[in-house]
């Protein structure tokens, strides 16, 4: 199917809904009520930037096992570079923000199952390791500030 | 409640279940027919779900927020059909925050249930071969070419062509 006739995948669902084949699984409908929990009010949406060709042809989470995918995001003056390698079917994250954080900033690195709280280093750095595979996203919360949170990013094998 | 005005930041827990109500199930189908196995579509549909709780500002028409997951469904199903293919998407491709496919409409069980009765109408080898992969959704090409006696590399073109015959008899029909 190319992005530009997405017709026939329609009127496929729409055969298979009258039909009553292959019902939406419960857990997919759980998942999508509990989505709700992970809104983040006040929050600004750091959207991925190109950072060159060895990082930016990246940006889309391609990775094989043990080999890092590179990510960029930049808003409200802040820079989060995330760094996922798959390890055993487990998600490892590591990265950095920019500039250099203030005393009370936290990373999170959210799962829609899980969110695991660091404290940066002086030099901006944290890492999370063995989560889920699927989407991840980090935050950074600042004290008296708006917290900033990457998009929702899909890692898998 | 739904709110009325023209944004979602207002959406409450209980409005946002009755979103996941009406539209979980169209989001599904979208995903599976895109080509994607149980687990991808499952991320697919939960990706437009956190693609819509990071977006609820930027959303300008709540009218049309259906279409819009149908929409954002498709693209994240895109982008995982082309990654499981070892491909690498244009990160270009595909907009941030989707802009709804007037198609998206169709995706309705009722719409499903007239194309039925237009699919039992139509001459074979499409009949059998639509009704087959609607029907079975994890059906391998291999599968469908013994089932209807057809080269496996002619199943894909065959498909498209008697999807076309379809839409084309729906669009006689409008």
């Amino acid at each position: 199917m190319t992005e530009d006739d997405h017709l026939p995948a329609y009127l496929l669902a729409a055969l298979r809904m009258a039909a009553g084949v292959d019902p939406v699984p419960e857990r997919v409908s759980e998942a999508a009520r509990n989505a709700f929990g992970l809104r983040l009010p006040g929050g600004v949406v750091a959207a991925p930037s190109e950072v060159g060709p060895a990082v930016g042809a990246r940006s889309e989470g391609a990775r094989s096992e043990g080999q890092p995918a590179m990510h960029r995001f930049g808003a409200d003056g802040i820079t989060l570079d995330v760094e996922v390698t798959v390890t055993d079917g487990r998600l490892d994250v590591a990265g950095q923000v920019s500039p250099a954080p203030g005393p009370d900033d936290r990373i999170e690195v959210r799962t829609p199952g899980t969110g695991r709280s660091r404290t940066p280093s002086e030099t901006g750095h944290f890492a999370v390791a063995g989560l889920p595979p699927g989407w991840i996203s980090v935050v950074c919360h600042r004290p008296g500030r708006a917290p900033v949170a990457t998009r929702w990013l899909h890692v898998r094998d | 409640m739904m709110p009325s005005e023209k944004t979602l930041t207002s959406l409450d827990q209980a409005a946002w279940e009755e979103l996941v109500t009406r539209f979980d199930g169209r989001m599904w189908a979208v995903a599976r027919a895109c080509g994607l196995g149980p687990a991808d579509a499952a991320d697919a549909v939960q990706g437009a779900w956190l693609r819509m709780v990071e977006s609820l500002d930027a959303i300008r028409d709540p009218e049309r927020i259906g279409a819009w997951l149908v929409t954002t469904t498709r693209h994240e199903a895109v982008r995982l059909a082309q990654r499981s293919r070892g491909e690498r998407p244009a990160p270009s491709t595909l907009p941030d925050v989707a802009v709804p496919d007037p198609a998206a409409s169709v995706v309705d069980a009722d719409y499903g249930r007239r194309l039925w009765l237009r699919l039992d109408g139509l001459a074979e080898p499409c009949r059998s071969l639509l009704r087959l992969y609607a029907l079975n959704p994890d059906a391998k090409y291999a599968q469908i070419s013994m089932r209807l006696g057809l080269p496996m590399g002619s199943i894909g073109p065959t498909r498209s062509r008697c999807m076309s015959r379809l839409r084309t008899l729906i669009e006689e029909e409008r």
